[in-house]
């Protein structure tokens, strides 16, 4: 209690100095109490679940969110930026009563996958899903194995009744389910209409997890998502439980995609862009299943699905519509790219690098998103480098085969990107790609000139 | 022969693309596009065939540990037409992983040691931790500016053997080994650095002098005609600044 009491406290003050830091509490309550979220993981009336990987972990976490919520069930759910052991257990403190029990069925955890062994350990998750692994920031995380085998870790020490959900597309994810003593639960995609005709991408794993020789696809949906077969040992997609047989557009941003649960078909509406959105929400349909909820929630909680924060975000200022998708490494890139290519409507792309610790410092990924195919097909009629970066990034851009004349650089403050967006020749739509320390200090830019009320996810 | 016409191969693309390789080998292609030359790029994977008769300059980037050592065999296997190769002035560019191949052997993280094609005259040890970060040089080609950055992010220490060139003299970063101040090393046309960044893109400067090279082993004569490149060198200037004093770190 001592610890829950302290870690509070901190929250407060910390809020009332301006730190918007909702892990700080977590912090100061681990250090008075290391066990604690141990204790109020036992605290949930359901229990929790953690959901890792690369890329999706903060938009799939909140469409899980909203199918168990439309399904009646209470829920918890962190912040994207509070994904380590201590954001964790300060999302899991502030809504702890005295006694550590929490007045919630689950909690919906999103959690860094270096911090997934110990999450497992002192959370005891009924379940963990796990996206996707591509190569993301090498200078923090190293290789894409090493997190791989963090995760894998995690997954070994899972009590036996828990349960995988994986993602049947991904080898490195897949070939989590061969050692599993409990249930697995696969998910992925089975509409070959989704599937990429060319892709110049770079492939962060093209090779077999196990044996190590390169993978032969059927079909790829991009970067190394797909239906693959190892020669060398056999080695193949697992039949998922949960596939996305079919999609088609029903508009601008809605589409229509057709689910397999166990092979009864569900159809699901979606309005949030882009393939990489499919498997978000067919991993959120996966856990609901896993979980034994009904498909009207999980019809329900997609229907109303929105973009996260800073994932496909709509903000509306002064007249003008700002989309905001984080980027952070080449495969998110290539996604996003797509999915702004999807909106027909011409528009400003502005791309706002950082290279901060939380960025990652190399920026080199740069060079691996695929601009060649994509900068001529995405309706932009007017391209911004912003960011500590922005130099780098107009290099790219020019490389990428853009005419100079039609790239601005702006200085590397968030004013000087906000500057640029509120300019009066400045097209209504703008979509706006940054890192994620870029994304903070241009919300906060945004909230001090009084263009946005003050960012509340939820 | 066609004289516009520049073959540029790429070794080991599925293997070796850890930090942005493809982003050397589009500089090079677009800066020998803009000045009117047509250009075909070879992927060379594993066991494919190197037609370097037909190439006129060749890339290798860098790789995962695991996917460094899968190539190690095939390469090795490739040592004397390379060494010949580089022996009558094929331009190449080796960038971190490819870079210690090229030395006599290197140590991997779990302590064994393997071979290179010792075209350079060094070797690679392991080191206790990984040298990550910003990296400016000074670099001893005939290059203006002078100064070549990159990012590094390499767990061994490469030591030259007395009498091998370096590339340069480090201003800011690790380079090979943190301890003498020297980064990568030249003989002849092939250049071996730990710098990514990617680097040629900024460093258009160091991209022509292999352009200029590769012209020149094709057809004598390797004049460019000069390019605008305000958005290279600016990239460029602003990290010599940031990371040589007067800039914040």
């Amino acid at each position: 209690m001592a610890a829950l009491v302290a870690g509070r406290l901190t929250g407060s003050v910390s809020r009332l100095l301006g730190h918007g830091g909702s892990s700080v509490p977590g912090a100061v309550a681990r250090r008075v109490d290391p066990a604690l979220l141990r204790k109020l993981g036992g605290g949930l009336e359901s229990g929790s679940l953690l959901i890792t990987g690369t890329n999706g972990k903060t938009t799939s976490s909140l469409l899980v969110e909203q199918i168990l919520t439309a399904a009646g069930l209470r829920v918890l759910r962190n912040r994207s930026g509070a994904n380590l052991i201590v954001g964790l257990t300060a999302t899991l403190m502030q809504a702890a009563r005295l006694d550590l029990s929490i007045k919630a069925d689950w909690a919906v955890l999103e959690t860094d996958e270096a911090s997934i062994p110990r999450a497992v350990e002192e959370v005891r998750p009924r379940l963990l899903a796990v996206t996707n692994f591509f190569r993301d920031q090498l200078d923090r995380y190293g290789e894409l194995t090493s997190a791989v085998k963090l995760v894998a870790r995690g997954a070994a020490a899972l009590s036996p009744a828990a349960m995988l959900v994986l993602n049947a597309d991904d080898p490195h994810a897949a070939s989590l389910g061969r050692e599993a003593r409990g249930p697995v639960v696969y998910f992925g995609l089975g509409s070959p209409d989704l599937a990429l005709d060319a892709g110049a991408e770079t492939l962060d794993a093209r090779f077999c997890p196990i044996c190590g020789e390169e993978l032969s696809y059927s079909l790829r949906f991009y970067a190394h998502l797909g239906h693959y077969i190892c020669p060398g040992c056999g080695f193949a997609r697992p039949r998922p439980t949960v596939e996305a047989v079919d999609v088609v557009r029903e508009g601008p941003s809605v589409r229509r995609v057709r689910l397999l649960v166990d092979g009864a078909p569900t159809e699901v509406t979606l309005s949030l862009p882009g393939t990489y959105n499919i498997y978000n929400a067919v991993l959120a349909a996966a856990v609901a299943h896993g979980l034994g909820v009904g498909t009207e929630a999980v019809v329900e909680g997609l229907r109303t699905s929105r973009g996260a924060f800073g994932r496909m975000e709509t903000v509306s200022f002064r007249g003008r519509e700002l989309r905001l998708a984080l980027v952070k490494n080449p495969t998110g890139f290539n996604q996003v790219l797509r999915a702004v290519a999807e909106d027909p409507r011409p528009k400003m792309v502005m791309i706002a690098i950082n290279d901060r610790y939380a960025d990652g410092r190399d920026v080199s990924w740069l060079w691996d998103v695929d601009l060649e195919s994509m900068a001529s097909v995405m309706g932009a009629v007017q391209w911004v480098a912003a960011g500590t970066r922005a130099a780098d990034m107009a290099v790219r851009l020019k490389y990428a085969g853009i005419h100079p004349t039609l790239i601005r650089t702006v200085g590397t403050h968030a004013e000087d990107a906000l500057q640029a967006l509120m300019e009066e020749s400045t097209p209504p739509l703008c979509y706006v790609l940054p890192t994620y320390t870029a994304m903070m200090e241009l919300r906060g830019a945004l909230e001090r000139q009084g263009l946005v009320s003050s960012f509340v996810e939820g | 022969m066609d004289g516009r016409r520049l073959v540029f191969a790429h070794l080991y693309p599925g293997h070796m693309n850890l930090y942005g390789d493809r982003g050397n080998v589009l500089a090079l292609r677009r800066r020998a596009e803009w000045r009117g030359y047509d250009v075909d790029v070879l992927d060379v994977n594993p066991t494919d065939p190197l037609p370097l008769a037909s190439i006129d300059l060749l890339f290798v980037g860098g790789g995962e540990d695991r996917h460094q050592e899968l190539v190690v065999e095939d390469f090795v296997s490739r040592r004397q037409e390379l060494v010949a190769a580089f022996q009558d002035g094929l331009p190449t560019l080796a960038v971190c992983g490819a870079y210690q191949l090229l030395g006599h052997r290197y140590q991997v993280a779990d302590g064994r040691w393997l071979p290179g094609i010792a075209w350079f005259d060094l070797e690679t040890r392991s080191g206790t931790d990984r040298a990550v970060g910003n990296v400016v040089i000074e670099s001893r080609l005939d290059l203006s500016p002078k100064t070549l950055v990159g990012f590094e992010n390499h767990g061994g220490r490469t030591f030259l053997a007395p009498g091998q060139e370096p590339l340069g003299r480090v201003i800011a970063g690790h380079g090979n080994n943190g301890q003498d101040h020297m980064e990568g090393a030249v003989r002849e046309q092939v250049v071996g650095t730990y710098l990514h960044g990617s680097l040629l893109p900024k460093n258009p400067q160091l991209a022509d002098w292999l352009l200029s090279r590769a012209i020149g082993f094709k057809t004598g004569n390797g004049e460019l005609s000069p390019l605008e490149a305000e958005f290279e060198l600016r990239a460029h200037a602003a990290m010599v600044e940031r990371f040589t004093g007067g800039g914040r770190s």
